[in-house]
């Protein structure tokens, strides 16, 4: 197996809408259709967790664990949220989301061109996000 | 890399981004005024067309009006910049509005424009205050010709502080209450708080 | 009591001494202003060459203030009355003021001897914009163009001004270039002066 550790990435808009979807070569690669259905899901489940909360304050899931995938959420205060799939205790995830926050503060929300909440298509965006996951690759392998 | 960490400082913040000359920020700034202005004079005109139609379109005229006026541009401006200022800033939820308003007077004007703005002049019910500015990037060389008197060159900043507040969750009203281009001695926004809107949950029935 | 802040009250703009041009903003607040300056025109428009005509007008208004900025504080009123100089003043001294740094590179043009050519590997305005493929060439450097034309304009060196997206080998991204191509009157002028 190579070294990946990220299967795939997603990004949603507040209402649920898919606007990034990225593949790394996961064997459960997903047609447009699957990618925005499970978006759409994701976006209702973290909003029942919020309800399912017996204590007030809950934000929503920030990992779902499967027995042989991670998923790590993470949600700004606007309401987007930003997603991981990646192999099992995969480290250093909550940085990762929040570096891909950032590089979307400033490579998709700074482009004049792009639309808010509409699907990101944004070259600068793609380039430094392969760099990032690219570098966490690096790290992992310096494990 | 370090792990997410407490909120930094104002200064901290402002040293930990990139920065550059306020000149270029400026004279942009007063690049798209002037824009705005030439344009402006075309829109009044078609307003007072739309002025004889029904509410609703005159209501939308107005909508267009508002669209070109410095404050739309800055709501706008607003509704982006909020995200970086999250990302960056490390604050996570403000217990309530008195902390929104401390937060964005000693981080927010901070990591933008290097400057702090007071928190002052507070309501009984803790839901308006004014931002009082010491330093005003935006009017460096700036002076109000005779023909312009009426205009509020700062709506920008108002209308980032709407735009940034709506994204979470807040609703206000931003209205200038002091100008020094308009002769006052300082510069000063009054933002009110008019509700705070609950968070929508995706999986009920619509009213 | 409040409101006693550092700002003092002139009666008039010219009474306030000239700021050093020390002052800094974020590069985020002079991003988002631009980006908005884009979106702003972009509604204002029905094509592409209208765009870029009207972020050059915008930049035109801010060389124009730029020149005489700098001519006072930086040159003692004096400015440039040489096509070199000029040009070199835009290289270094405009760019430094405005950019933070000194363009990467001054060229002449090989094929036409009025041609003149500041290239940046990544152009400020430029560092968070991608531009979509349905606009073609669009290259929002159109403001800096808009910016020397307007210094050189008004320092007496008219010009047509253009930015241009050029490829750098083994490069993903292409660096842009700044075109000038002077009037002919200033090429006359020049070869008067020897």
């Amino acid at each position: 197996m190579a070294l990946v550790a990220i299967y795939s990435l997603f990004i949603i808009n507040k209402s649920g809408g898919l606007i990034y979807y990225k593949d790394y070569g996961s064997a459960g690669r997903m047609d447009t259709n699957d990618s925005l259905r499970l978006a759409s899901l994701w976006h209702s489940m973290h909003a029942i967790s919020q309800q399912l909360s017996p204590t007030p304050g809950c934000t929503g899931i920030d990992l779902l664990q499967a027995h042989n995938f991670d998923l790590h959420c993470f949600q700004s205060l606007t309401g987007t949220k930003f997603f991981v799939v990646c192999e099992t205790g995969a480290p250093n995830m909550e940085m990762l989301l929040k570096v891909i926050y950032e590089l979307y503060t400033d490579f998709v929300l700074k482009n004049p061109f792009y639309e808010m909440e509409m699907p990101i298509r944004c070259e600068l965006f793609d380039l430094n996000l392969a760099q990032v996951i690219q570098k966490d690759r690096v790290a992992l392998l310096g494990r | 890399m370090p792990p997410p960490t407490a909120p930094k400082s104002g200064d901290a913040l402002f040293a930990s981004v990139d920065r550059v000359n306020a000149e270029l920020f400026t004279l942009t700034y007063g690049a798209i005024v002037r824009q705005l202005l030439t344009d402006l004079e075309e829109v009044e005109e078609v307003n007072k067309q739309l002025d004889q139609i029904r509410d609703a379109r005159v209501e939308y005229s107005n909508g267009l009006a508002d669209l070109r006026s410095p404050k739309f541009l800055g709501y706008n401006i607003g509704t982006r910049l909020v995200d970086e200022f999250l990302a960056k800033s490390n604050v996570s939820r403000c217990v309530d509005f008195k902390e929104t308003a401390d937060v964005i007077a000693k981080l927010g004007f901070k990591m933008f424009l290097g400057v702090t703005a007071t928190v002052t002049n507070w309501d009984a019910e803790g839901t308006s205050c004014s931002f009082v500015l010491e330093d005003n990037p935006l009017v460096d060389f700036v002076e109000l010709p005779d023909t312009c008197q009426g205009l509020q060159y700062c709506n920008l900043l108002s209308g980032v502080i709407r735009g940034a507040l709506e994204m979470v969750s807040m609703k206000t009203e931003v209205t200038w209450v002091r100008d020094m281009l308009r002769g006052d001695d300082a510069y000063e926004m009054r933002v009110k708080l008019i509700k705070q809107v609950p968070e929508e949950y995706p999986y009920k029935d619509d009213d | 009591m409040i409101g006693v802040g550092k700002a003092k009250q002139y009666a008039n703009v010219l009474d306030k001494p000239l700021s050093r041009g020390r002052q800094e903003v974020s590069l985020s607040a002079f991003a988002f202003l631009f980006s908005e300056l884009v979106q702003f025109n972009q509604t204002q428009v029905d094509n592409i060459a209208e765009l870029e005509r009207r972020l050059e007008d915008a930049g035109y208004a801010v060389g124009a203030r730029v020149l005489e900025l700098l001519c006072h504080r930086e040159k003692g009123n004096r400015r440039e009355t040489r096509l070199l100089g000029i040009l070199s003043f835009i290289h270094s001294t405009v760019w430094k003021v405005l950019f933070g740094k000194v363009a990467d590179s001054l060229e002449k043009g090989t094929e036409h001897e009025d041609e003149y050519m500041i290239s940046e590997k990544e152009l400020l305005v430029n560092r968070f914009i991608s531009v979509p493929k349905d606009m073609g060439a669009f290259n929002c450097g159109a403001f800096v163009a808009g910016i020397v034309k307007g210094v050189l304009d008004n320092a007496g060196f008219p010009a047509v001004v253009t930015a241009h997206f050029v490829p750098i080998e083994g490069q993903q991204r292409p660096r842009t270039t700044i075109l000038i191509k002077f009037a002919e009157e200033v090429l006359h002028r020049e070869a008067r002066l020897g």
